[in-house]
């Protein structure tokens, strides 16, 4: 860089303090601070008492803690599926030369993702409703009333059911970053591939896929990211339930620490939520890179 | 011109007699104190808008802040829900308000932590005392002290509102008083395609305020919930109370009384389908009540009329206490210790305890809601109220026998387990033997 317009390191400083500040006070030190507090018995009030590693062996043996755990790994792979994988058909389908108003697709696929989780929580829940919902309405008008039931008190399906709002919210989201990804591919490739005879699936996966690997691995990071630390529309549709079906992580860590009033054991749930995140996070980083790495050899 | 001007004049009448109308005269008392007292409630304006206790104690706190200027009352107020969890912070970082509404099933815990002042001497000196219901001050005693002044109104949390017309139908002069007579009454409603009953437990909660707290003393009697509080020794793996859970379970999984999705809507859902017809009766609390009576007025008044009251029906194993109901007060207004430091301080929160929990508030709110609170309302007048507040009254606070509600006592760590867990077993997940069990360890480990 010209050192005429190079800023000063004191400029560079006072650029970075706020942001800096802001991060360390309201990221940094709150872990730290649950790291400090989930070796302490602290239950419904002030006082403290250092118990060592009890909260993080009673962690380990927490049945629901680690139900929570698969649960969110569900969420994270439908979501993968349902966000990123529909995300990039609808890229594709858009982006192709037949299709028209693509802006409009485009404000309207992202419209969901603009919506308060909440709202979007409650929006499902009228579309599950029993009696009122949209769904069991349009089974019972299609002429199969045996199917319609009440899809949020399913225990074996309602992971399914809650990841369906959450799939619905995001696939906008990922297509504008997705869109702009392959907004950067030189068109001469495509046409190229076209001339050489490859059909639109031959070019997805052997084009398209490869050009934005870049970007999809961005997609993917913020999708395990954002379905690890799942809470708002599932509280709001099942509050966890039925029993403890749709129980994610930081629900449960919601529960101990505002429900039960057991901040120590509270804070080791959000240690545990912050160290499976970044394994998770870190293991599919690994696992993509290796296998893009073979696919390149 | 003349009309508006006689407009804007009859307005203003009107806002003046509606002004009026919404005070309630508390004792002046000569305070010493002049500066700023905190305090956390959380009667919003949204809630105090046909809540009687909510109105009342806004009522009751306006009046008491005009009848003592030279005090600053700084209020936080929030929303139940958030209050909850924004006490519970604040008691943990151990930074509670001057004043506050403690919540029943926190009493030992903070009383022990030194979290709320001993009022034991300053409720038996209080100008009030006689008036007192007294056994209102049970879920805010510890160790023979008391903590806090009952606050709000008493109301059930457990009252069967049924449909007469539809049961008469049914050929039921009454709501029955038996689960048995129920299940039979089932068929009928069952083949018209009218849920019998409907009930909602989406929020996990309802089950345990709402039904379980009232069942349970079907087998139980008070002496056994009293013990556990007492931690004397009974345990809710003891058959009795397993007993209550076999027969819940029962109730909503293997009859076919209940709306098919009373496990997945909420007490707000389940009234609806009460208020559309679709259900012939309702099991919810005071509030429901309220809810209910003041939708039918406005949109049904013939199904309004048609409004009645029944305690939970008695279980065919159940041998005790066949006309409970639980009711009580779950807050009281608790004072942080801190301000014992500055006496006139302290005499300026004790009056506004007195005065929040005392006649002014109980008038109030028994003239205009016909509600009771702390201080006892003699020769309330039934006559200015419709038929059926002035028989939610007589069913409330005198034709029933009372007990206790569970989750106004011992910790919330339980009733979190064990609300969890019920909600499973109505699925058949869970038996009610584990389900016992999973809430008597956590009632050993937190209680």
């Amino acid at each position: 860089m010209l050192e005429a317009i190079k800023p000063s390191k004191k400029t560079i400083f006072l650029y970075l303090l706020f942001p800096i500040t802001a991060f360390v006070f309201t990221v940094f030190f709150p872990l730290l601070a649950a790291i400090f507090y989930s070796f302490f018995e602290w239950k419904n009030g002030p006082t403290k008492t250092f118990n060592g590693i009890a909260n993080y062996i009673q962690l380990f043996h927490d049945a629901t803690f680690w139900k929570a755990f698969g649960n969110n790994i569900y969420l994270v792979v439908a979501c993968l599926v349902g966000q990123i994988g529909i995300a990039f058909i609808l890229v594709l389908f858009v982006n192709s030369k037949l299709a028209v108003t693509k802006g409009i697709h485009r404000t309207f696929g992202f419209f969901p993702s603009t919506i308060s989780a909440v709202c979007v929580g409650m929006i499902w829940s009228m579309v599950y409703h029993n009696q009122y919902g949209i769904l069991n309405w349009f089974l019972k008008s299609i002429g199969h009333p045996e199917l319609c039931k009440v899809w949020l008190n399913d225990t074996a399906n309602i992971m399914l059911y809650v990841s369906i709002p959450l799939i619905w919210q995001y696939i906008g989201y990922y297509m504008v970053i997705l869109f702009s990804a392959i907004a950067g591919i030189d068109q001469q490739i495509f046409e190229s591939a076209e001339i050489d005879g490859a059909n639109a699936l031959q070019t997805a996966i052997h084009i398209t896929l490869p050009m934005i690997r870049n970007t999809m691995l961005v997609c993917i990071t913020l999708c395990i990211a954002g379905n690890m630390k799942a809470f708002d529309n599932i509280y709001t549709m099942t509050k966890g339930g039925p029993g403890t079906a749709s129980m994610v992580m930081a629900m449960y860590g919601y529960k101990i620490s505002f429900e039960q009033f057991n901040m120590g054991y509270g804070s080791a749930i959000s240690v545990g939520i912050f160290v499976l995140s970044l394994l998770v996070i870190g293991g599919s980083q690994g696992l993509i890179k290796k296998a893009t790495k073979r696919m390149e050899d | 011109m003349k009309k508006l001007i006689a407009l804007l004049m009859a307005v203003a009448v009107m806002a003046i007699a509606c002004t009026a109308l919404a005070s309630t005269p508390v004792a002046a008392t000569e305070l010493a104190y002049k500066g700023e007292l905190e305090l956390m409630h959380f009667s919003t304006s949204e809630e105090s808008e046909g809540n009687g206790g909510s109105d009342g104690f806004r009522t009751t706190l306006a009046a008491w802040k005009e009848a003592h200027p030279d005090v600053t009352l700084t209020e936080n107020v929030l929303a139940n829900a958030e209050y909850k969890t924004q006490i519970a912070t604040l008691a943990a970082a151990g930074n509670l308000p001057d004043v506050f509404l403690l919540q029943g099933m926190n009493t030992i815990a903070w009383a022990e932590q030194g979290l709320v002042l001993d009022l034991t001497d300053k409720i038996a000196a209080s100008p009030y005392y006689a008036d007192y219901n007294t056994a209102y001050f049970t879920p805010f005693t510890s160790n023979g002290k008391i903590y806090g002044y009952p606050v709000l109104t008493g109301g059930t949390c457990t009252v069967v509102i049924y449909d007469k017309a539809m049961w008469a139908e049914a050929g039921y002069d009454a709501f029955p008083s038996t689960w048995e007579e129920v299940e039979k009454a089932s068929e009928y409603f069952n083949s018209k395609n009218i849920y019998t009953v409907a009930f909602g437990n989406g929020g996990q909660w309802q089950l345990n305020s709402d039904f379980v707290s009232t069942l349970g003393n079907r087998y139980t009697g008070p002496e056994w919930f009293a013990n556990l509080i007492a931690k004397g020794g009974a345990k809710f793996t003891d058959p009795e109370f397993v007993a209550c859970l076999k027969e819940t379970k029962r109730l909503f999984a293997d009859t076919k009384l209940f709306n098919p999705d009373y496990n997945a809507v909420t007490n707000e859902d389940a009234r609806e389908y009460y208020i559309a017809g679709n259900a012939a009766s309702f099991i919810g609390g005071n509030w429901d009540e309220s809810y209910i009576a003041a939708t039918l007025l406005a949109s049904d008044e013939a199904k309004f009329n048609n409004i009645g009251f029944a305690v939970l029906p008695q279980p065919a194993d159940a041998t005790k206490a066949p006309n409970s109901q639980n009711i009580g007060l779950g807050y009281a207004v608790a004072i942080n210790p801190k301000v014992a430091e500055d006496p006139d301080k302290l005499a300026a929160a004790i009056d506004l305890a007195q005065e929040l929990t005392g006649p002014a508030f109980s008038s109030y709110c028994a003239e205009n809601y016909a509600l009771g609170g702390l201080t006892k309302v003699s020769d309330v007048d039934l006559s200015k109220f419709d038929a059926i507040t002035a028989a939610f009254y007589n069913w409330s606070y005198v034709d029933t026998e009372t007990c206790e509600i569970y989750d106004s006592y011992i910790s919330s760590a339980v009733w979190s387990v064990l609300n969890t867990e019920m909600q499973a077993m109505l699925n058949g997940e869970i038996e009610p033997e584990k389900v016992a069990e999973d809430t008597q360890k956590a009632y050993e480990e937190n209680y």
